[in-house]
């Protein structure tokens, strides 16, 4: 009993057998994933394959049509201002003069002043404080985003493909800033991703989704070229680039 | 200058003018940050079927309109949430059948009917006691309101997710919005005109988009904008007699074309 207490602790996200259709369209079928707390989860599988519908139905945004999702002992709704999300694209209208810092300011409930100063150290993004935020590069509005998840100080961290935007070679610069987020203030961190390269460095956990669940485990172990193939309905083989040094 | 502020008719016309030209510039930052520029025109123009009613039975149109004005607010927003229906078909459906309505019920009225030429171009020497104190006391709650909710307003219109996150009530605010918006366009009808009346709500915005650098900026700027163009198109519409909303839009407009052509030589 007390084991299993100890071992229920462990997990942030519980997802037991979720299913979703939109008319006969089945996004979502019989998915069930347990995370565990201080995971790097990425979420990975071909287009439609509901990875972004999965992350919405984490956050609370859309209800499963039959099985139940608990995040951090409740309602994923209840518990929503302990968690951060970056979307995978920000739309919003690029001519409104809005800077960094009232961004900032407006996005989060009662911040002081120290944590923006802070965020914005912290994701090297100072400087851009008075930038008007649709005159940002895609990879600087990323950084923003970080920064306004790191304000948040939440448990965890949805990202929907934080790459999007980002400058190719960028990425692990980028991957690296979601890992330190990680190490200093313990927080699980799921995240959805194409990049298979990534995925292995950077991820303790993936789940492969396409329509249902594939796989689930350590993506060292998971993600070899059977696994892949099946996951994206083609012949894949893998090729081992070099790791970027720490 | 002294005797046109000694005429009681002007004395109104500024009074209601000054409430009107503070508070729809600062609403108007939020409608058109939030593409809403369409509905504040279909709400203007369904009004006529609301000021029609209440010409048409004996009553003060304003508390015909102003009910009506919510109900098709309310409307549109539950057309816009709860069906397949896009925005500007939802607005355009709506407000087309106002004015048909309305249409019908004034031809029910026979004889000239002088009330509703002021109703669709403005007109300052109908504007009486009690206008003055709705536009005045109906201003003040729209401006407490944005004071109040202006964080989560923003928010909900820059990113309603995190706004969501936020456990800011979006569907809730998101109604609120509309029908503070539709109350907005009603009070400015009997200066503006229902033709016009809209256009205070966008172009002070749009002129101090150019060249404002932040959002505090924005709201200054459009607020100084829109009261500066309501002063100077009751004085102009004063002098030249000519309709107060038509001089007053003229004076946004002419705003808005000078920014244009110093910004865009600015930036060569």
């Amino acid at each position: 009993m007390h084991l299993l207490i100890m071992n229920k602790q462990q997990i942030v996200i519980s997802v037991d057998d979720i299913s979703l259709s939109y008319g006969s369209q089945h996004v979502l079928n019989n998915v069930s994933v347990d995370i565990p707390k201080h995971a790097i989860m990425a979420v990975i599988g071909p287009n439609g394959s509901g990875k972004t519908t999965f992350l919405k139905m984490l956050l609370g945004l859309i209800e499963p049509d039959k099985g139940t999702i608990n995040v951090l002992g409740s309602e994923p709704k209840k518990v929503r201002n302990r968690i951060a999300y970056v979307p995978q694209r920000f739309s919003f209208d690029q001519t409104m003069p809005i800077t960094v810092m009232e961004f900032l300011v407006l996005s989060v409930v009662s911040v002081k002043k120290v944590d923006i100063d802070d965020a914005m150290e912290h994701f090297k993004i100072t400087h851009l404080q008075k930038a008007i935020l649709g005159t940002l590069s895609g990879g600087q509005l990323q950084r923003v985003l970080l920064a306004r998840a790191f304000m948040q100080k939440p448990d965890i961290l949805y990202l929907d493909e934080p790459e999007a935007g980002v400058d190719i070679g960028g990425e692990h610069d980028f991957y690296d800033l979601i890992k330190h987020l990680h190490d200093k203030h313990d927080m699980t961190i799921i995240f959805v991703s194409h990049e298979v390269d990534i995925v292995s460095q950077y991820a303790t956990h993936v789940l492969c989704l396409n329509q249902q669940h594939i796989c689930f485990g350590d993506p060292k172990v998971m993600l070899d070229t059977e696994t892949l193939s099946k996951l994206y309905g083609t012949d894949i083989d893998l090729f081992n680039h070099k790791q970027k040094k720490s | 200058m002294i005797e046109i502020l000694s005429l009681q008719f002007m004395q109104k016309a500024i009074i209601a003018g000054m409430f009107l030209g503070v508070m729809m510039p600062f609403l108007g930052v939020f409608v058109t940050l939030k593409r809403m520029a369409f509905f504040g025109d279909g709400i203007a123009h369904a009004s006529l079927a609301g000021i029609a009613l209440g010409l048409l039975v004996g009553v003060a149109p304003f508390t015909v309109a102003v009910p009506f004005a919510l109900a098709v607010g309310a409307l549109i927003y539950f057309l816009e949430r709860y069906t397949k229906i896009s925005s500007d078909s939802a607005i355009g459906t709506v407000f087309t059948t106002s004015m048909a309505v309305g249409i019908i019920l004034l031809s029910l009225k026979s004889g000239y009917q002088p009330d509703l030429i002021s109703f669709l171009f403005g007109n300052i020497l109908t504007i009486g006691v009690t206008d003055v104190w709705v536009v005045a006391i109906g201003s003040s709650f729209i401006m407490l309101f944005l004071i109040v909710f202006y964080r989560p307003l923003t928010l909900l219109i820059i990113d309603p997710v995190q706004a969501w996150l936020q456990h800011v009530r979006t569907g809730f605010l998101e109604f609120v919005f509309y029908l503070i918006t539709a109350l907005a366009v009603v009070f400015g009808v009997k200066i503006l005109g229902i033709i016009l009346v809209s256009a205070l709500l966008i172009i002070p915005a749009s002129t101090a988009k150019l060249f404002s650098r932040n959002f505090v900026q924005l709201i200054m700027y459009s607020i100084a904008l829109g009261f500066t163009a309501v002063l100077a198109g009751l004085f102009l519409s004063y002098y030249l007699n000519l309709p107060s909303g038509a001089s007053i839009i003229l004076f946004s407009a002419t705003f808005f074309f000078i920014s244009v052509i110093i910004t865009s030589l600015w930036r060569k």
